[in-house]
């Protein structure tokens, strides 16, 4: 039997988008998968990956004390720690750029340690990560978070064996609130309209606002500015639901309106079809719901995508489109001409790489450009022959460095000898 | 003295490569956190520029560019380790403008300069951009250095590593290969090449290189000239009866050049309880005692003392055990490293600076972990009241794969640089 160790030490939404890594090495024969997570995920990573053996650690900073802290780290941390080292792992893929998970790569002799490593000392950072920060500042044409966790593996599954396709499961319409970031959620009177004009036309007999106990006053600012049929048919669940809630709750929907959240891709994990609001810096061929069946509205103001990290000096001008009455219409009509300015609206679809979005109403002008920088990344991946465009030697400078050609350490993939 | 952070820069080659390790190693025995800079794992690299057959400028561009590199390299490696001092050998790859960017963000800097200033002139243009200039001569040495803007100069003669230079049993075999009457140890010198000559009716070796082209000792040369190590060179002088000691000089007119400062070899030969015959030198006086070495003045004298001295073993015997506590007592790198800490902390305003790293064992550790905790201070030979900052690096500075303690500790000061300082 194989060992193979996933270190996934980030959030909610990241935790459900190393799915397409796990379910690859699920398929292996004879191998016997195991998940690092935030001790805050695991009752979710159990619910998400019941095959997949899980080994919670404390990395997230949330609400402990110094003295907690170190007893977490040194007694709880360490046990788990001892409970890693005692397995022989085949390959261990570690996928964060942080400092923690530099540390817990200590644990393992870094040839065996793909991603994030430690030798010696010394942080290391394996080829494919390295090459996805370089073409983090090409974002309009980079690739989704699934693929390329899952581009770890070069015997990665086929992207439609990820996410079961998205259909309405009879339960009606989930909201959530708002996401991690303020500026990538829509304000309660926007969501409102929307939400209004949404469950109206689905006529919906039941109407769940989700999210943690910090959103609940949204919800109910959310709940007063709806119409009073509508008002009377929802709830907020805002703080209410624990993860097996939230997985029941998702999984018995006709559809989850959503800005880019954990949420949404636990939807996505359970096949409910997905109505994503993408702005600021929410990027949907990044993080967008991975599967068939799934719409995004996804702003394209020139600013965008933007850093979150970073003030908006434009006035969040993302805003607009959503706030513009022409697009409850086009969401009531469909009609590519109810399209407000500044937005396009995709449905998922697959190529040979992953996940990608057609749109179906604005004008995607970036399409060329991603599609052959999805081809020669493919390439890159698996060998496979897909010609090579005018493009390629521009993309093959800005994503390999000289040392990958001059002093890189042959790896068993391109191994001739 | 707190236990501080040293960074000590070895050079990429020469004899100042040995001292700098001596001089880390016994910062260590003080009790401080030591991390080298391993110089020498560049100098492949860098000789291999010479080889190209290009034109001189072109030679001169590369290699400007490679040494930029590894001056980036220190002070990455300062930026990482955080010390409280940057200990700098002779010779230390640290271009102006890294010495320039550490005393821009306040990194005090010491260089031991252990070369004889008038034939390493180098000093005049990087003696300035240190903090501390530590140096093997006094005057007018000093004086110059104070006039070039360099006012905190250290006189810091060489000394010996006491763990490392002592009298040791050597087998027969080693007795044999390592044994005879007379040896000298050392580089091939032209005022030594000249002396030696005289000595050729001797039981005499010569150990060392740059000794090639000379008919007279090359059947004296041992190991056909190859380096020998400082661990061969201590079996040396311990097999020796009367190990010779003439410093070096680049002219042969005079054999025995009265200079002044004191070459490595005379306190390790005294660390090692063997026997030397040592040129008198300016600075020796205050060094050794009457009773703790033999010297000589003169090439008759040397002469004289080896006919003398191979008849008085116990008299050998006695002065090198004179010259053994001396060094012990007064000439280790342990005391000259305490004495350079002391000096740059009575010259700089305000250093070591306090710091507040917490100790080990006053934070609130979980109780059952104690044991543990201070088994791994002894495997890592840290002290018990080591603060928590150092504890990670030297965790750090393991190689292989870590044990779930090593770890977690490791772990645990990430999320604080993560999330308890934050808040």
């Amino acid at each position: 039997m194989k060992h193979y160790l996933v270190i996934q030490l980030a959030r909610f939404g990241d935790l459900i988008q190393t799915k397409r890594l796990l379910a690859t090495l699920c398929a292996r024969a004879d191998a016997r998968v195991h998940l690092c997570v935030d001790r805050s995920l695991a009752p979710l990573a159990g619910l998400v990956y019941p095959d997949v053996t899980l080994h919670p650690v404390t990395a997230h900073g949330t609400g402990l004390s110094g003295l907690q802290a170190i007893r977490a780290m040194l007694v709880d941390n360490r046990e788990a720690f001892a409970r890693l080292r005692e397995i022989d792992f085949s390959r261990v893929y570690n996928l964060n750029y942080s400092g923690l998970n530099y540390r817990l790569a200590a644990l393992f002799d870094p040839e065996k340690v793909d991603g994030h490593a430690w030798n010696n000392g010394q942080e290391l950072i394996t080829q494919w990560p390295s090459m996805a920060m370089r073409w983090s500042d090409q974002r309009k044409i980079s690739i989704n978070l699934v693929d390329f966790w899952g581009g770890y593996c070069p015997d990665m599954i086929a992207p439609e064996a990820v996410n079961p396709p998205a259909e309405g499961k009879g339960g009606g319409i989930g909201v959530v609130l708002a996401g991690r970031e303020s500026r990538r959620s829509l304000p309660t009177d926007i969501l409102a309209r929307i939400m209004a004009a949404t469950a109206q036309k689905s006529r919906a007999e039941r109407v769940v606002l989700l999210g943690g106990a910090s959103e609940f006053a949204a919800g109910q600012s959310v709940l007063k500015l709806l119409p009073a049929g509508i008002q009377a048919r929802t709830r907020n669940l805002a703080g209410k639901t624990d993860w097996t809630d939230l997985v029941d709750t998702v999984g018995s929907l006709d559809m989850l309106l959503t800005p880019d959240t954990g949420t949404m891709h636990l939807a996505a994990h359970l096949g409910t079809p997905v109505h994503a609001f993408f702005l600021s810096s929410a990027w949907c061929f990044e993080t967008g719901p991975y599967g068939a069946g799934h719409t995004v509205y996804q702003a394209v103001t020139p600013c965008l995508p933007c850093l979150e990290t970073r003030p908006c000096d434009y006035g969040v001008t993302c805003l607009k489109a959503f706030a513009d009455p022409s697009f409850i219409r086009f969401m009531a009509t469909h009609k590519a001409e109810h399209m407000p300015e500044g937005m396009i609206a995709f449905e998922s679809r697959f190529d040979a790489l992953g996940q990608t979005y057609a749109p179906v109403a604005g004008t995607d002008p970036d399409a060329d450009q991603r599609a052959k920088f999805r081809r020669f990344v493919l390439s890159h991946l698996t060998g496979m022959e897909s010609g090579v465009s005018d493009l390629d030697t521009l993309f093959a400078q800005r994503i390999y460095r000289e040392r990958d050609w001059i002093a890189r350490t042959t790896s068993r993939r391109t191994a001739l000898f | 003295m707190k236990n501080l952070r040293i960074l000590v820069v070895l050079p990429l080659y020469g004899g100042s490569l040995p001292i700098g390790r001596y001089a880390a190693s016994a910062l260590k025995s003080l009790g401080h956190m030591v991390e080298v800079f391993e110089a020498p794992d560049f100098n492949g690299a860098y000789e291999s520029l010479k080889n190209l057959r290009v034109t001189g400028d072109r030679l001169d561009y590369l290699q400007n560019s490679f040494l930029n590199v590894v001056s980036q390299s220190v002070l990455a490696k300062v930026e990482t380790f955080e010390p409280d001092l940057v200990l700098a050998m002779a010779q230390a790859p640290l271009n102006h403008q890294a010495l320039k960017r550490l005393r821009r963000d306040g990194v005090t800097t010491a260089m031991w300069f252990v070369e004889d200033h008038r034939l390493f002139t180098y000093w005049k243009s990087f003696a300035p951009f240190y903090d501390i200039f530590a140096v093997i001569q006094k005057e007018p040495f000093i004086s110059e250095l104070g006039k070039i803007g360099q006012p905190n100069a250290l006189y810091l003669p060489l000394a010996a590593l006491p763990e490392f230079h002592r009298p040791m049993s050597l087998t027969p075999v080693e007795q044999r290969k390592f044994g005879s009457e007379v040896s000298f140890m050392g580089a091939g010198y032209p005022n030594r090449r000249a002396a030696f000559r005289e000595l050729v009716n001797h039981d005499f070796k010569l150990w060392g290189t740059e000794w090639e082209g000379d008919h007279v000792l090359e059947p004296l040369v041992q190991m056909r000239g190859a380096r020998v190590t400082p661990e061969e060179c201590v079996k040396i002088f311990n097999a020796t009866r009367i190990n010779l000691n003439l410093h070096s000089s680049v002219q042969a007119r005079e054999l025995v050049t009265h200079g002044d400062f004191v070459n490595p070899r005379t306190f390790e030969l005294a660390a090692c309880g063997a026997f030397q015959l040592v040129d008198r030198r300016t600075l020796l006086d205050e060094a050794f005692a009457d009773g703790e070495l033999a010297t000589f003045d003169s090439m008759e004298e040397l002469l004289e003392k080896i006919d003398y001295f191979l008849e008085k073993q116990e008299e050998c015997a006695e002065i090198a055990n004179k010259g053994r506590e001396r060094v012990l007592k007064d000439h280790t790198y342990q005391t000259r490293m305490a004495a350079l800490l002391d000096f740059t902390a009575e010259r700089i305003e305000g250093w070591p600076s306090q710091g507040n790293d917490e100790s080990l064992f006053g934070a609130d550790y979980p109780p059952e972990l104690e044991g543990e905790l201070r088994q791994l201070l002894g495997r890592l030979s840290l002290p018990e009241d080591v603060s928590f900052k150092d504890l990670v690096w030297s965790l750090r500075q393991q190689e292989g794969a870590l044990t779930d303690l090593d770890t977690a500790i490791l772990f645990l000061d990430e999320w604080q640089k993560l999330y308890a300082k934050r808040s």
